[in-house]
């Protein structure tokens, strides 16, 4: 009986063994896909390219010996859809392809302004691939050259994109991290279109991904964020760019940090403010019946420069500041409701507040609610709050001799 | 077929009859074996009574210890009555001997006829503490071999044994495995009557009880018990006291030997008891409702019953202030878990969990793993067997040459392996962070008990990766929920939870609040403290009536 017992144990024991270790991978045996280009194909539908790391050439370790080689590779496969781009793609990848750690998807302007919904079910689907990777377009170019750059600051290419999108989201506020996830709710809300990110490519593409690119201190070419691509039935409608960007930011309750300049007594731009927090509230209102929309937005700012002589000590001078800042906060975003309008894109999700403030009105308005919002009233509100004048109070120019 | 079954009937019937007779004849056999007992005891060969004559029993004694150099016979004359002082070299104090013993009866001249010699002896010209009169044989041996000085008088067939007890001793030093920063310096040593005495010193109360026994059937040696009457429970007591009678083999050479002949389960890797060789250590958790078991010759105390969070309690917890003792108690538990599970973790990690690396890490490893040939787990294997067999060497070495083995170790392990690509720095690492973890844990026993552990954790992340760490623990867990030690569950407090009982797992409490004794161990009488002990600068009103008070005066 115990023998028994013994040998039953001894059997089971040994069913671990059978598992044998069928998903085992080691790390060298993987292809890390950093960052992966979608072009429109020449013959078939998609251009896929890939940026796979080389671990060796980018740690400097004792064993990697520093920069022997190029710290990225580019393949580039196509297909009809993302698998069997990405199955063709091992026959020239000598690595498994592993996507867990991919951090950007690069889709070309061509491509997006045909249709993006294709690209997204297998990103959806796969159970590697992260649905929280960031999704740009590459903006009047071919997402390969995007990612076939190489960066000086960042030695992986693709962390010049994340880090670049992350830095300028909270300085500058024209752009916003936009991941796949973001997207796939967007587009299929009815009360709201999605926005991603755009990079533009300046400089020699070719030159860009020579190592020699990396040894100067003027790079040949330079990725750089650029605009807010409008979608529209998962096509790319139109861009935002600039103060329009920065608008709609603020709009989106996604402003971290800008700065807003105004022109002083004939002198241009010759104040900034830099706000630094920011709350939207956005409200329905019913006038005769027809809904509206008002957006009040509060922010506090610090003045950043003030390049004329004024009494920053005195409040009721630094009231003037506050309304001009707020006129300008409100300029901005009403020019980007107005090309939203006209883009008849509602990337702001106003649908979504009408749906949540009043059911009944969203139920008419859902089935053409696009053009129900190019023709609806928006009401901006901004106030300005001013908080604190940096390290000095009166500018040198009050002590200026005239 | 029905033919044949019939037929296998027959045969198991048949069968069963030899079995029966072969369990009975093996039943008989065992209780011949239960007697071997008495056929291997050399000191029990039979209780004679002794002799009248003293040359007889001088005789007797020699031939039963086999003329051992070591017995000293020493030919007294009491005026005009012959005797004889036997004691072993080396197991009695001398000068007391000379002092208290030899010397009156050298000083004796002559004694008065109607007097009884045994009684004058015993009253007058024995000067030492504890004598007892002797009638047989084995309670002349147990004297004897136990540094009792035996004198023999011609014409009575009894002896006398006086205290003698002495030779020489390692005196009390500083602990060597269980240090402490702040807190007694003082550590157990060979000797069971220093030990109880080094207890009692700090439970200066009647309650402290100590029962003694002899065990090991050659080595006779002493084994006590110690506990608070009151606090500890009756059930557990005798429960202790059940076991160590039970044990019947033939040596006890030191606490460890009692350790494995009592503890509740053999077949696990958690210590169900608890050593130390710290006496205030013992003596707080006497206080408890603990039962101290204390064996001649072993500088290791047990106490039982022991609980798993016992062994991340360290004695300076109690020392030092409560907030410092809990964070520092918190990190021993992060370390005990990553000395189970870090190689684990690294492996499950690199080998089927590569997303859960942040990207700049998984490409750093991988470009360190670049070249080394070996998959992780082999990779991982090799090096905590290499560190396991460095520290076991080092353990072992003469102290001369252990500084070779470290430079070794280190040279070979730290520089070399990776040069060569053998192993990768990151598994270096690791395995050093692994090791050094290790050694945080304060009891030793529990320190070794994860280091096994560790290696069937390693090969199940080989195998399954963090799903097999999981299966692993869950393992681990139950199986620590089945153990008790002296039957209390061994998780105790934490399963059974009791919320009573918290103010000493994770979170020392302020001494203070130490309100009631572990009720897992002691039943009845729990109460630790009074109550409004919380330390506090005096109040306005008490200050003021202390004035006022003042004034009077």
């Amino acid at each position: 009986m115990k023998n028994l017992f013994a040998c039953v144990l001894l059997l089971l024991s040994t069913i671990t063994l059978l598992s044998g270790c069928w998903n085992q991978q080691e790390l060298t045996d993987l292809a890390f896909v950093m960052a992966m280009g979608v072009d429109k194909g020449k013959k078939e539908k998609f251009d896929v390219s890939y940026q796979v790391v080389v671990p060796a050439s980018v740690a400097s370790g004792q064993n990697g010996g520093g920069a022997q080689g190029s710290p990225v590779v580019v393949y580039k496969s196509s297909g009809n859809n993302l698998t069997e781009a990405s199955r063709r793609a091992t026959k020239q990848i000598p690595r498994s392809i592993y996507y867990a750690h991919t951090t950007i998807l690069v889709i070309s302007e061509e491509l997006a302004r045909d249709g993006i919904l294709d690209l997204l079910d297998a990103l959806d689907r796969d159970a590697v691939f992260r649905t929280t990777t960031f999704v740009t377009i590459a903006k009047g170019g071919r997402a390969e050259d995007f990612i076939a750059t190489l960066t000086n600051l960042d030695k992986i290419p693709v962390q010049k994109f994340t880090k670049t999108l992350q830095a300028t989201e909270r300085m500058l506020g024209e752009n916003i991290k936009v991941s796949i996830d973001d997207i796939l709710a967007n587009l299929i809300d009815p009360g709201k279109e999605p926005v991603i990110s755009g990079f533009r490519l300046t400089g020699n593409p070719k030159k860009g991904t020579t190592p020699q690119s990396v040894v100067t201190t003027k790079p040949p070419a330079v990725v750089t964020a650029d605009g807010l691509a409008v979608f529209k039935g998962g096509k790319l409608a139109g861009w935002l760019t600039g103060n329009e960007a920065k608008g709609a930011v603020w709009v989106m309750k996604k402003m971290q940090g800008t700065d807003i300049n105004f022109n002083w007594e004939g002198k241009k731009d010759a104040v900034s403010t830099i706000p630094f927090i920011s709350k939207t509230k956005i409200s329905l209102v019913r006038k005769n019946g027809k809904p509206s929309m008002n957006v009040l937005i509060e922010t506090s700012f610090k003045l950043s420069e003030i390049n004329v002589p004024y009494e920053v000590t005195n409040s009721m001078s630094m009231d003037v500041i506050e309304k001009k800042t707020a006129e300008q906060i409100k300029k901005d975003v009403e020019r980007s409701i107005h090309k939203a309008q006209s883009l008849k894109a509602d990337i702001f999700g106003f649908g979504d507040y009408l749906h949540r403030a009043n059911p009944k009105i969203w139920k008419k308005m859902k089935g053409d609610w696009n053009d129900q919002f190019a023709k609806m009233e928006i009401h901006v509100k901004v106030d300005a709050h001013y908080r604190s004048a940096g390290k000095r109070n009166n500018p040198f120019w009050n002590d200026l001799k005239q | 077929m029905v033919n044949i079954t019939t037929n296998k009937s027959l045969i198991s019937e048949a069968e069963i009859v030899s079995i029966l007779s072969k369990m009975l004849k093996k039943k008989h056999q065992r209780r011949q074996s239960d007697n071997y007992r008495q056929i291997l005891d050399p000191l029990k060969p039979d209780d004679l009574p002794i002799d009248r004559d003293v040359q007889m029993n001088i005789k007797h004694l020699q031939e039963e210890m086999g003329n051992s150099s070591d017995l000293v016979i020493r030919q007294i004359k009491i005026g005009q009555f012959g005797g004889a002082l036997v004691y072993i070299d080396g197991l009695v104090d001398g000068k007391g001997i000379s002092d208290y013993i030899l010397e009156s009866f050298t000083e004796t001249k002559q004694i008065s006829e109607e007097s009884d010699l045994f009684q004058f002896v015993m009253d007058k010209i024995v000067a030492v503490g504890s004598i007892r009169t002797i009638r047989n044989w084995n309670a002349l041996f147990d004297a004897l071999l136990s540094g009792c000085t035996v004198i023999f008088l011609n014409g009575y067939s009894k002896a006398l044994s006086g205290e003698t007890r002495g030779g020489d001793r390692r005196p009390i030093q500083e602990p060597s495995q269980q240090l402490s920063i702040r807190g007694p310096k003082d550590a157990f040593n060979e000797t069971l009557r220093t030990n109880t005495a080094l207890i009692r010193r700090r439970i200066k109360s009647p309650n402290l009880w100590v029962e003694t026994m002899k065990i090991g059937t050659i080595t006779q040696t002493d084994v006590a018990i110690l506990y608070v009457k009151g606090i500890a429970n009756e059930e557990i007591i005798q429960e202790v006291r059940d076991r160590l009678h039970r044990i019947n083999i033939d040596s006890i050479i030191d606490s460890g030997y009692v350790e494995q002949s009592i503890e509740d389960q053999t077949f696990t890797s958690f210590p169900t008891t608890y050593h130390t060789e710290r006496p205030d250590v013992v003596a707080s958790q006497l206080v408890e409702g603990r039962i101290a078991i204390v064996v001649d010759g072993s500088p290791f105390v047990l106490t039982v019953p022991a609980v798993f969070v016992q062994f991340f309690q360290a004695p300076d917890d109690y020392y030092s202030r409560f907030d410092l003792s809990t964070g520092i108690r918190i990190l021993r538990i992060i370390a005990f878990f990553i000395a189970l599970i870090g190689p684990s973790l690294y492996i499950a990690a690199t080998t089927f969990h590569q997303e859960m690396i942040p990207t700049t890490l998984a490409i750093a490893i991988a470009a360190q793993r670049e070249n080394v040939p070996f998959p992780a787990f082999v990779e991982a294997l090799v090096m905590e067997v290499t560190f396991e067999i460095l520290r076991e060497a080092g353990l072992r070495l003469p102290r001369a040459v252990g500084q070779a083995v470290s430079i070794v170790g280190a040279l070979v392990i730290g520089q070399a392996a990776v040069q060569a690509n053998i192993v990768s720095p990151m598994m270096v690492i690791v395995v050093s962070i692994t090791a050094i973890a290790n050694f945080s844990t304060p009891v030793f026993a529990m320190a070794i008990s994860v280091r096994l552990l560790r290696f069937v954790l390693m090969a199940l992340a080989a195998f399954t990766g963090f799903y097999g760490i999981m299966i692993g623990l869950m393992i681990m867990t139950i199986h620590l929920c089945s153990l008790r030690s002296f039957g209390v569950p061994y998780m105790a407090p934490l399963a059974p939870f009791n919320t009573e009982n918290q103010q000493d797992v994770f979170i020392r409490f302020p001494i203070w609040a130490f309100k009631k004794r572990p009720q897992f161990i002691s039943k009845g009488n729990t109460v630790r403290t009074g109550s409004n002990q919380k330390p506090a600068p005096p109040s306005q009103n008490a200050k003021e009536s202390q004035n006022s008070e003042g004034k009077k005066s």
